[in-house]
């Protein structure tokens, strides 16, 4: 009766792999160690299986500051310099006005509208 | 009696089964039965982290809207309780006490920025500006807790006769303080920290309306900033 639920928070974040691109759908607080984590087994991942681009859903963020946009640059960069691409996709329209207003960029990731656009683009490279 | 999962049932009703609710209610442990006004400010952080991790994972749909219905009732019951022992009969809405989030370790980050969110929803900000609000703080929070260790983020609403005109941050530490030397790299933004970007700071300036640092070398770090609601 007991039922695995909220499972812990610590956990790794699954990494889902979609024809050949990694997709992981950021639901957490992005912590350091977490973050960290997330970088290293993607790097594992796109190298195993050859991964032409590594997706980032972060639709369930409401919230993105300059840390978590440094840490999504930072993954952006390290899958670049694998010879991938990656994508964020998502982001809310007030979380991309607040980080307008903040003067921070998100420039080495792509970012699209969608799952859906994000996999399109992807395919077309 | 209130209690904790009665209130938060009632909110969850529709959106998540009540076998997985049974379930969220379990991890809660005891502090589900507690009728809220007896819940400490403690509890009240623990029920929030908790539920919101959970809310997050069942209700995909509108999960901010209900998390922000949840900390409502959790804490405009609380609210409403002390206004009545304060024995306040006049005709001007009661002042929610100012609150004093203790910000100690990463995941504080993320219950001051709901607490933040939640807060500017609850005196009418628009949803941009709660956004803001939310990401200010937890730009202070993370400074707090990456270069200082512990502090604190206190949150108060601001009012005239007219009613609420935005909403007050303190953040405080003691700290090692900062140097003007990396100040002045700071505000020219040429600073580069290990952890961040170096740029919470100048992220929290351009957000707010109201900016104030007071850092002294030694002894710790306040910032204080003021949201007006756009009206």
């Amino acid at each position: 009766m007991d039922l695995v639920i909220g499972a812990p928070v610590e956990q790794d974040l699954p990494i889902i792999q979609i024809r050949n691109c990694l997709l992981v759908s950021i639901q957490t607080e992005l912590h350091d160690r977490l973050a960290l984590d997330l970088q290293a087994s993607l790097m594992e991942r796109v190298r195993n299986v050859n991964a032409r681009g590594v997706i980032l859903d972060v639709s369930a963020v409401e919230v993105i500051d300059s840390y978590i946009t440094r840490i999504l640059n930072d993954i952006g960069k390290s899958v670049r310099f694998m010879g991938a691409e990656c994508y964020i996709v998502g982001i809310r329209p007030a979380v991309a006005m607040t980080l307008i207003e903040m003067g921070v960029e998100l420039d080495s990731v792509n970012t699209a509208l969608s799952l859906d656009l994000a996999l399109e683009r992807l395919e077309l490279l | 009696m209130k209690t904790v999962e009665k209130e938060v049932g009632a909110i969850l009703a529709g959106t998540i089964s009540s076998i997985t609710q049974r379930s969220i209610f379990n991890r809660l442990g005891g502090l589900a039965t507690t009728p809220i006004q007896q819940l400490t400010p403690a509890d009240r952080a623990t029920i929030l982290s908790e539920l919101e991790n959970s809310v997050r994972l069942f209700a995909r749909s509108n999960s901010s809207q209900l998390i922000a219905s949840i900390t409502k009732a959790l804490s405009a019951e609380a609210g409403a309780m002390a206004g009545a022992a304060g024995g306040g009969g006049g005709g001007a809405p009661t002042m929610a006490a100012p609150r004093k989030l203790p910000i100690e370790q990463e995941k504080d980050i993320a219950t001051a920025r709901l607490e933040a969110w939640s807060e500017a929803v609850r005196i009418g900000l628009s949803k941009f500006a709660s956004v803001k609000v939310a990401t200010a703080v937890s730009e202070l929070a993370r400074n707090i807790v990456f270069y200082a260790g512990n502090g604190t983020v206190e949150l108060r609403s601001l009012k005239d006769d007219r009613g609420v005109i935005g909403l007050q941050i303190i953040a405080t530490d003691q700290g090692p303080g900062i140097p003007a030397a990396k100040l002045d790299e700071i505000w020219a933004g040429t600073y580069k920290s290990q952890r961040g970007m170096g740029k919470g700071l100048v992220a929290v300036k351009k957000l707010v309306d109201e900016f104030q640092l007071d850092t002294r070398p030694g002894i710790g770090t306040t910032v204080t900033c003021i949201f007006r609601g756009e009206r």
